[in-house]
């Protein structure tokens, strides 16, 4: 049966027409874009490859929570490649992804030769180059390399460096003054307790919630383990036994419970990576565990939001103020890598230009030789990119005194990231903080989960301890 | 001469050139080949086949038996050689308390996703065959969410279900019928329910399409005798329609059952599994599990269970089809 067609020909070419002039017109919204830096950027230095390099590298990373940081990097490794002799390639894919590609191309054994990671990849152990030699290279010319950033990149267990970490980010507290301030913590919360009663005031009067995730994602990971750390628990010790069934940990989920009866929504249980974001951004949230990306978001998309966050280090429990890191890079070199030489060269030079990408990345990237950024001081000081006051990032000076690794007090091994990866301690506490078990239950059933997966890698040689 | 090859004689209306006073010119041997070639039926058809074969080895068959020898296997995301690892995988599985969730989940789904499917693919179908203006307007909007990849309308669905910006629940809210945000991700009940209309949502169309199908090859004169004879919209429908149009109903439940079944998308945007993992399905799970948790061969057997309870479901309602006579 034939159909009428009411739309001829003309018609149909000119409402495409109108739709993509108003394709168009959507996407050219007012960008002001960020505002201008208030000093240079670092010159770039470079220094001569110890062989001589020639051919194909092909370098896989994460797309920047900062654009300006890709903006920079892509030219930056070219240019290296042209002085190294060199051909660079650089692929940008979401973080989300690169785990899956990179465990595709280890399995094609063929790929990219150079893969960057936001957090340790552990898990690709057995089928990497072993990057001791520019580990030990990079010390020998910038200084000691950071705990946190060595206990993310080698397995102890083993003595294999299987990534290299140059840098990382820190994960303090971002909260908005002026809520604080009407619940007399100007400078915001400094213990969990103050974060209960303060946030518990700040729900109760304005109707505004604390953000902690409890969700199957990367933030809420972040957060129950800080509070689990500050408590004095942990999901394994110092030589990767499981020690997650413990009174610390218990108290921890009872606190959480507390929290999120006073100060949360069933949200928290919603959140995926950018919920946090966006409800600070949105002025919807009183504080958040995150980078300092989601105010740098504001800055653009809501200057008058972001001129009140502020940021706290991390928060005192009965035992410790430790926040886990925000992201970690982790760069590998698959053993399928056609040009290990060049990947290598690469990353010394790369590591050299450290204050580069801290600039690029608007100090989102911290370096893991400090000494590498000798201005990082100044610029937290007096923010060069329009923070207004401009010290509000001079609470990130000490971060590393605050931040540690995932796996904590232990090595970011495999086990710990597969217990990342299944979202274990956040279920555990949403799992008390909804009532659907007692605390205790709560610890025990994480406990039943993350055993087997210690068990598991350790029988494999990748987890230590007996 | 003439070729028999190129000029056949099975009943064709072929017929040779005629022969003039101009010597005959045989044709090139490559057009003669090429026409014998043409004429082997045999070979035609497995040339025609060939490349549905490739397709089906290379990416179902390969891949599935490759997942059954990883099941059985160490096989890590980082260590990619195989090791005979007996039934330890599937213990390890057994113990597992969230993947017998993870297995609830997928067939709470899919039975009450199917449900909804047919009933309302079937609605949705009546509708699309009646007559009325601007009918290819409303076919092309009821059949946007099948065509629109799967992974971009979650995305659409994420951001209508968000748990501070919901445009729906905004709706609600103006509408007076709630006070606070519902939270549609937040709660376990709501979320499952969620992950069910985001399914539903996007497998209609295909259902109403096959039923469509269906329903215009019933022959009017039936449907017309039956009103005659004084039989009503819904006697018709229970005693008529349906009935005819039984098989394919069932094609579409089938083709509903496997698209949820066997999907980790709409979860994967939606919930990542939570919360708590009251959404996890084995899917997702085996992608959590073996990919980013880099313990493939765990993974691995994690997916292996979607393929007995598919083909149970298959099987069962393929030979319910071919035992329904519809003639």
């Amino acid at each position: 049966m034939n159909e009428p067609t009411y739309l001829s020909r003309r018609g149909l070419l000119w409402l495409t027409a109108v739709a993509a002039a108003a394709a168009a017109c959507g996407d050219t919204g007012d960008d002001a874009g960020p505002p201008e830096a208030t000093v240079p950027a670092p010159s770039p230095t470079f220094t001569d490859p110890t062989a001589t390099l020639s051919g194909d590298l092909k370098i896989l990373l994460w797309s920047h929570f900062v654009p300006s940081h890709d903006e920079w990097f892509d030219p930056f490794a070219k240019s290296w490649g042209q002085q190294a002799g060199v051909n660079v390639t650089v692929d940008h894919i979401n973080n989300t992804e690169i785990v899956a590609r990179t465990a595709a191309e280890i399995q094609a054994r063929q790929g990219h030769d150079l893969i960057q990671y936001i957090a340790p990849l552990s898990q690709f152990e057995p089928s990497v180059v072993d990057l001791k030699d520019v580990a030990e290279e990079a010390g020998k010319r910038h200084g000691e390399q950071l705990a946190l950033c060595v206990k993310s990149s080698q397995n102890p267990a083993t003595g294999k460096h299987y990534a290299y970490s140059p840098g990382w980010v820190p994960d303090p507290g971002d909260y908005r003054k002026s809520l604080w301030e009407s619940v007399g913590l100007a400078n915001g919360p400094t213990s969990w307790e103050d974060l209960l009663r303060g946030g518990a005031e700040i729900k109760k009067s304005k109707n505004i919630q604390m953000g902690l995730g409890m969700s199957q994602e990367i933030d809420s990971n972040m957060a129950g383990r800080a509070l689990m750390w500050s408590y004095g628990a942990s999901i394994q010790n110092q030589d990767e036994q499981v020690v997650i069934n413990s009174p610390e940990t218990v108290a921890a989920v009872e606190f959480m419970q507390r929290l999120f009866k006073d100060t949360m929504t069933n949200e928290v249980f919603s959140w995926n990576p950018a919920s946090n974001n966006q409800g600070l951004i949105a002025g919807q949230m009183s504080y958040i565990l995150n980078s300092i990306s989601a105010w740098r978001t504001a800055q653009e998309a809501n200057p008058e939001v972001a001129d009140d966050i502020y940021f706290t280090p991390a928060l005192k429990g009965p035992k410790a103020a430790l926040a886990a890191q925000h992201v970690m890079y982790n760069w590998i070199v698959p053993s399928h890598a056609r040009n290990v030489d060049a990947a290598k060269e690469f990353l010394l030079h790369y590591t050299a230009n450290w204050a580069s990408a801290t600039y690029h990345s608007k100090l989102y990237d911290l370096p893991a030789f400090p000494a590498l950024v000798p201005q990082l001081s100044s610029w937290l000081d007096k923010d060069p990119f329009g923070a207004q006051p401009a010290n509000k990032l001079t609470v990130l000076k000490n971060a590393i005194e605050w931040s540690t690794n995932i796996g904590y007090p232990g090595p970011a091994n495999t086990a710990e990231g597969e217990v990342f990866a299944t979202f274990v301690i956040p279920n555990m506490f949403a799992k008390a903080a909804r009532g659907e078990l007692s605390p205790e239950q709560a610890v025990a059933d994480a406990e039943r989960q993350i055993k087997p997966i210690f068990d598991k890698w350790r029988r494999r040689g990748l987890v230590g301890g007996a | 001469m003439t070729d028999p090859a190129l000029y056949p004689t099975h009943g064709q209306s072929v017929s040779p050139p005629e022969v003039t006073g101009v010597p005959h010119a045989s044709p090139p041997v490559d057009l003669r080949e090429r026409r014998r070639l043409a004429d082997r039926d045999g070979l035609l058809a497995w040339l025609f086949l060939l490349p549905s074969v490739v397709y089906i080895v290379a990416l179902v068959a390969i891949p599935f038996f490759l997942a059954i020898a990883f099941s059985f296997s160490d096989v890590t995301a980082g260590d990619p050689s195989f090791d005979w690892a007996g039934l330890r995988n599937y213990q390890n599985v057994f113990d597992d308390p969230v993947f017998w969730q993870s297995l609830r989940n997928t067939i709470v789904f899919t039975a009450v996703s199917m449900l909804l499917i047919v009933v309302l693919g079937k609605v949705l179908a009546n509708i699309l065959i009646a007559d009325f203006h601007g009918k290819w307007l409303v076919r092309f909007l009821v059949l946007l969410p099948w065509t629109t990849p799967v992974a971009l309308s979650t995305i659409a669905w994420l951001w209508l279900l968000d748990s501070v910006f919901s445009p729906i629940d905004w709706v609600l809210r103006e509408l007076g019928l709630i006070d606070v945000n519902m939270y549609w991700l937040g709660k376990p009940d709501l979320a499952i329910g969620s992950v069910i209309v985001v399914h539903v949502w996007r497998l209609v169309p295909l259902a109403a399409v096959i039923m469509m199908a269906g329903l215009v090859a019933i022959p009017k004169d039936v449907q017309e005798a039956a009103s005659v004879d004084g039989a009503g919209f819904w006697r018709r429908m229970f005693e008529i329609t349906i009935p005819l149009t039984m098989p394919i109903i069932a094609v579409a439940a089938l083709f509903g059952a496997v698209l949820t079944f066997t999907d980790m998308a709409v979860v994967y945007v939606l919930t990542r599994g939570g919360p708590t993992n009251s959404t996890q399905v084995l899917a997702s799970w085996a992608f959590f599990r073996g990919i980013e948790g880099g313990d493939v061969g765990q993974g691995a057997a994690i997916a292996l269970f979607l393929f007995p309870l598919l083909l149970a479901a298959a099987i069962a309602i393929l030979r319910a089809v071919r035992r329904m006579d519809v003639s």
